[in-house]
């Protein structure tokens, strides 16, 4: 069966005129990564094809969240079979009539959704950004294995996310908190307030970690009251608190970030 | 006659198999499911469901009274049934002589002993790799008669199998599934027929209603829900559009056995955003049409959304009622729609008599006199995006609605969500995807999103409760005699409430949301049982013995 479809593909691309990639087994790297043309082509695919359930910013809307793919480890060549094959027994369907040229022209202009390239040259010393990131951010976060869980895990942050992206959270706080970690205040009957992130909810329960990491679930009936918190626990790093300098190092620091590496020791 | 033929049949296995003395001695076995059984609907005794909504009135209202909103509390789970593959149920399950019938997703299927839950058959079907079914493989439910149950698969066939065994007995393609056809609509038999439609509103389908002689699988008719050169509202659509304009049928219809009417709910037009690319009404999309039982051929249409740019289907559960409006007893047909708005229309005519919005609705300011939604400005989307309330999911969707004649109440589990739609010009493959854009959701900061289940008065339109969700709900309803109201919540939590006034009395955690579909209720060993569908499992409650 596989080499059926193989063979059918070659036929096709020999067909069309379009054997740019003609090979059995895909590439494991995109070959028209950041190539404008492939992108500009690729996004009117995206839009056609995929954007009604994954959303014109490939966020969500029936099918998942798709920016976070290479940030989550998944490869150049498992998101082309992906995309071709689609996933069996999902609503992700097989996409037989993609041909190979158009699936990588797809995932070029996906990955410019993903993590937008830097448009200015890189700058900043990375070591001293580590540095401040261990003294500023790793109470919450969490990089390799090492630091706090209040805050998503950064080990894959500078796959994930955008330059410009990152400085404005730093600089200005969170717009909208992400799913798991949304600042919740509970009010018992008795005793102290319990800060917390939120884990889950629903309309009688609700999970948290608390700001001591311990991780819980409560009933809202016994509560006085449960509050959505508007403040993120994420302070806001004006410069009076991270200089310019110091935030070209942190956001250096951060752009190295691409992916759990068991090679570091905490 | 063919029950003779069968008899005799039977007669003569047991002859063979040397066991006529034992046969004898057992209890005779249940007659074949009948029309007569089929049009009493829900029975006083609770003994069978053996239709999508219960009755041919799709009301989904229940004549048991054992479970009160006093002892709801006391319900615990009698067995699980889990379906071992990938998917999620939005069926309806069928009960007859105390044995489910129960369709799954990726089409499969199962008879289970409904006192144990034990399986007795299994059916699936080995389907193809390269589906189009749009929006999950997914099944809503069997149609039975005699001894045959009926199933559509998402390759686009129909298919008969053999009560007993679970074996085909006839099987006919609709349409070639290759070409953008699925279908996964609960058959509605009527009289000698089984009534079904395809989906395929988002692959440039040209759907249809159709109905097979249940005994052989012959098509007795077929009508497009798009007309053909010649037939009247051909030219609602511009050029060639009519061609691939989709409209697919997927939401299992009423049947008013006083007209011999038909009554269905049909789908977007395709491409679903793109103006320009099918200027016109687009009859017969997004509306509901009445059909002759026996003929196929239409009596009236509602069109609840002209010329439709937000793919709000109207595949929701059209639920016909016997009331009064302004001191006339009238026949009529309750529907709330995808677009926001809910109906009541004269089911003789066709003719609207209250249409009214039960969620936050932008995109018309009100249904005139004629029936004809007012349009607000701004809201044909474009390669920009513009900003719309409901969003693509809609004010409902295809989760059935309930509706208690006691009370006169129509029940709807209703979204509050906001969307941004975009459009661009589709090109047209044969079965690829053929929308021509896209929506996105609104920051939940902008425009929060919630859920409620509502409570109608359908001589005016006007709410008489809500009960709030923390998130949109997708389930669907169940109300009782008794005056409970059956639902779930998008978060897993099963829940009965109180159908007079909205209270919650008793809650249960699923572990998965009821999506799409709803509980029902039978009799079983004297006492009532709530069958509950919630992701890959099948729940049965009772009271304790």
């Amino acid at each position: 069966m596989t080499w059926t479809r193989s063979v059918l593909t070659v036929a096709m691309l020999w067909a069309v005129g379009g054997g740019l990639f003609a090979a059995q087994e895909p590439p494991a790297k995109n070959p028209v990564e950041g190539n404008p043309d492939a992108i500009q082509a690729g996004m009117g695919l995206f839009r056609g094809r995929c954007a009604e359930c994954h959303g014109m910013d490939a966020r969500g809307v029936r099918g998942p969240d798709i920016t976070q793919v290479w940030a989550s480890g998944r490869t150049d060549g498992g998101l082309f079979k992906t995309v071709k094959e689609g996933v069996p027994g999902t609503e992700m369907p097989a996409n037989p009539r993609i041909l190979d040229y158009e699936a990588w022209q797809i995932l070029a202009y996906l990955r410019t959704l993903a993590a937008p390239a830097p448009t200015d040259p890189p700058r900043g010393n990375a070591q001293n950004g580590e540095r401040l990131f261990r003294i500023n951010c790793a109470s919450c976060h969490r990089v390799n294995n090492a630091g706090g869980h209040l805050g998503p895990d950064l080990s894959r942050v500078g796959a994930a996310r955008s330059r410009e992206i990152m400085l404005l959270r730093i600089r200005r706080g969170l717009e909208e908190f992400r799913a798991g970690f949304e600042p919740v205040t509970l009010t018992p009957e008795t005793g102290q307030a319990i800060h917390g992130v939120k884990k889950n909810e629903d309309l009688f329960s609700v999970q948290i970690m608390d700001t001591r990491e311990r991780i819980q679930g409560y009933e809202k009936d016994k509560m006085k009251s449960v509050q959505n918190d508007t403040k993120s626990a994420m302070p806001i790093f004006g410069p009076d608190r991270l200089s310019d300098s110091d935030l070209d190092d942190l956001l250096r620091y951060l752009q190295t970030l691409r992916g759990f590496n068991p090679a570091v020791v905490p | 006659m063919r029950i003779t033929t069968v008899r005799l049949v039977r007669i003569g296995l047991l002859l063979l198999g040397g066991s006529v003395a034992a046969a004898a001695q057992q209890a005779a076995p249940p007659p074949l499911v009948t029309l007569q059984e089929i049009s009493e609907g829900l029975p006083a005794d609770g003994s069978r469901w053996l239709t999508f909504g219960g009755n041919y009135s799709n009301q989904r209202h229940s004549p048991l009274t054992q479970i009160t909103p006093a002892n709801v509390n006391r319900l615990v789970p009698q067995w699980t049934f889990q379906t071992g593959t990938l998917g999620n149920f939005e069926t309806t399950s069928l009960l007859r002589d105390n044995v489910l019938y129960v369709t799954g997703p990726q089409n499969v299927a199962w008879a289970l002993d409904a006192r144990t839950g034990r399986q007795i058959w299994r059916y699936r079907r080995e389907l193809p790799p390269n589906l189009t079914a749009c929006c999950g493989l997914v099944n809503r439910g069997f149609g039975v008669l005699g001894d045959k149950l009926f199933m559509v698969t998402l390759d686009a066939h129909l298919l008969a199998l053999d009560m007993k065994t679970g074996a085909i007995a006839w099987d006919v393609t609709m349409q070639e599934y290759t070409n953008g056809y699925a279908s996964t609509i609960a058959p509605l038999v009527v009289k000698d027929k089984v009534i079904v439609g395809v989906a395929g509103g988002e692959f440039g389908i040209r759907g249809f209603i159709d109905a097979y002689e249940a005994q052989t699988g012959k098509r007795a008719w077929r009508f497009y829900t798009i007309p053909g050169p010649g037939e009247p509202g051909h030219n609602t659509w511009a050029g060639d559009s009519w061609k691939i304009g989709g409209v697919g049928v997927w939401v299992t219809g009423a049947y008013d056995p006083e007209q011999n009417l038909v009554f269905y709910g049909t789908g977007n037009p395709g491409p679903d955003y793109h103006s320009a690319s099918r200027e016109g009404d687009n009859l017969y999309s997004t509306s509901l049409v009445a059909l002759d039982a026996d003929t196929g051929k239409i009596r009236w249409h509602y069109q609840f959304t002209p010329h439709d740019l937000h793919d709000w289907d109207a595949t929701e559960v059209p639920i016909l009622g016997d009331i009064t409006i302004a001191g006339q007893p009238r026949k009529v047909v309750m529907f709330a729609n995808r677009n926001g708005f809910y109906y009541t229309l004269d089911r003789t005519t066709g003719k609207l008599i209250v249409g009214k919005p039960f969620v936050n609705t932008t995109w018309a300011k009100e249904i005139d006199s004629t029936g004809r939604p007012i349009l607000l400005p701004g809201h044909e989307p474009d390669e920009k995006g513009e900003v719309t309330c409901p969003d693509i999911t809609g004010g409902t969707n295809f989760w059935p609605p309930t509706f208690d004649p006691s009370t006169r109440t129509f029940f709807v589990n209703a979204r509050e969500v906001c969307m941004t739609f975009y459009a661009w010009k589709p090109d047209y493959k044969a079965g690829d995807r053929f929308t021509g854009g896209a929506g996105q959701r609104v920051s939940t900061l902008e425009s929060p999103a919630y859920g409620a289940l509502r409570a109608i008065d359908p001589a005016t339109g006007e709410r008489k409760w809500e009960f709030r969700y923390l998130t949109p709900s997708t389930a669907g309803l169940l109300t009782t005699a008794s005056g409970l109201i059956f639902s779930g919540d998008a978060e897993g939590n099963l829940l009965a409430l109180n159908s007079r006034d909205g209270k919650l009395l008793w809650r249960y955690q699923m572990g998965a949301a009821m999506h799409g579909t709803s509980p029902t209720t039978y009799m079983l060993d004297g006492r009532q049982h709530v069958l509950v569908p919630a992701g890959t499992t099948l729940t049965a409650w009772a009271l304790p013995q």
